[in-house]
């Protein structure tokens, strides 16, 4: 396997686990839950 | 391949959009836990089936949030986000827009509408680069409105995905969303219907012109895991795997295309066996050459 395949999978898997543990997965959550006025063209 | 590739976009399309209570009462958008989790391709959270979120909306929607002078404001970057598409992107590269994009399964079956096709001109392929940097990443930072949040601009001004599968679908469920559209819904409006004309004609118009997500899963191409490996040996040229390529590759000449989305169409299409698809060896190393002595 190429190192710096490797090296990415490693720093991308240690900043997605960064980011559940820092609570963003809440906010993707509430983000998904509220109907996106910006995509519908609402304004 | 092609029926294996056919069926897995059709079950992904449909399995992630597979919310079919809309119509019943209570809310118009499924507000469950997998609403946590971000789809691989695009695909727009406010469509009324969607079960999961949109990773393009969701990075906007972060940097649009990051206000580290404000009280209060949020100091996420979108670590979970990034972190999950640099994930795939090292993994498989571009393979989620050729398998897995429900906007992408919209785009080629479209294209199987039987007139006279074109090809695109190559240098709008680096728009998309464009796109990613200033609507997703440096206008959501940088604008910011009379509350001092930013807003996702390429869900507000460019994406076609959110118009055909959250703002039509919604103002049909909704009629009183009919007196707050304005100018930005009419501006999408009109590029959606740009797109879906073009895509009759151009294969992929917008996987290869514009879409942020292809832009960001192709910075890593030359990396990933896994390849299409080109044996030279085995080529006669004969043209046929660039004639199949939806995104006008050329696998003879451009190995590990920004642009190669891996639907391995130029795999069935090579009858002398001159692309292989697997994981990707490490480079040889170079042997020294011995100094014969004077």
């Amino acid at each position: 396997m190429p190192k710096k395949a490797v090296w990415l999978i490693i720093f991308f898997t240690l900043l997605f686990i960064w980011g559940i543990n820092s609570g963003e997965l809440d906010f993707v959550q509430n983000l998904g839950n509220t109907i996106c006025l910006n995509c519908i063209g609402v304004g | 391949m092609v029926r294996l590739r056919t069926l897995v976009q059709t079950l992904v399309a449909f399995g992630t959009n597979a919310y079919l209570l809309f119509p019943f009462g209570g809310s118009v958008i499924y507000q469950g836990p997998l609403k946590a989790v971000c789809h691989p391709g695009l695909n727009c959270y406010s469509c009324p089936g969607a079960l999961l979120s949109c990773p393009v909306g969701a990075v906007q929607n972060f940097l649009a949030a990051i206000r580290f002078h404000a009280p209060g404001a949020l100091p996420h970057p979108g670590a979970i986000v990034v972190g999950y598409l640099g994930f795939i992107g090292t993994m498989v590269g571009r393979l989620p827009c050729g398998w897995l994009c429900p906007f992408g399964f919209i785009q080629d079956l479209i294209h199987k509408i039987p007139v006279r096709k074109f090809s695109l001109w190559e240098p709008l392929r680096w728009v998309k680069y464009g796109v990613l940097a200033v609507l997703v990443v440096i206008l959501p930072l940088v604008l910011v409105d009379s509350t001092g949040l930013g807003h996702p601009w390429f869900c507000k001004l460019l994406c076609p995905a959110g118009t055909l599968e959250g703002a039509l679908p919604m103002i049909l469920l909704k009629p009183s969303l009919w007196v707050t559209l304005g100018v930005y819904f009419w501006n999408k409006i009109t590029i959606l219907t740009i797109l879906l004309i073009l895509m009759v004609f151009i294969s992929r118009p917008f996987c290869r012109m514009l879409c942020p997500l292809g832009a960001f899963y192709s910075l890593f191409t030359r990396m990933t895991l896994v390849h299409l490996e080109f044996i030279e040996g085995n080529c006669v040229e004969c043209g046929a795997c660039t004639r199949k390529c939806p995104t006008g590759v050329k696998p003879a000449e451009e190995f590990d295309s920004p642009e190669c989305i891996m639907c391995l169409k130029c795999l069935d299409a090579c009858q002398f066996r001159a692309l292989q698809f697997g994981i990707r060896r490490p480079p040889a190393p170079e042997k020294k050459r011995a100094v014969s002595p004077l």
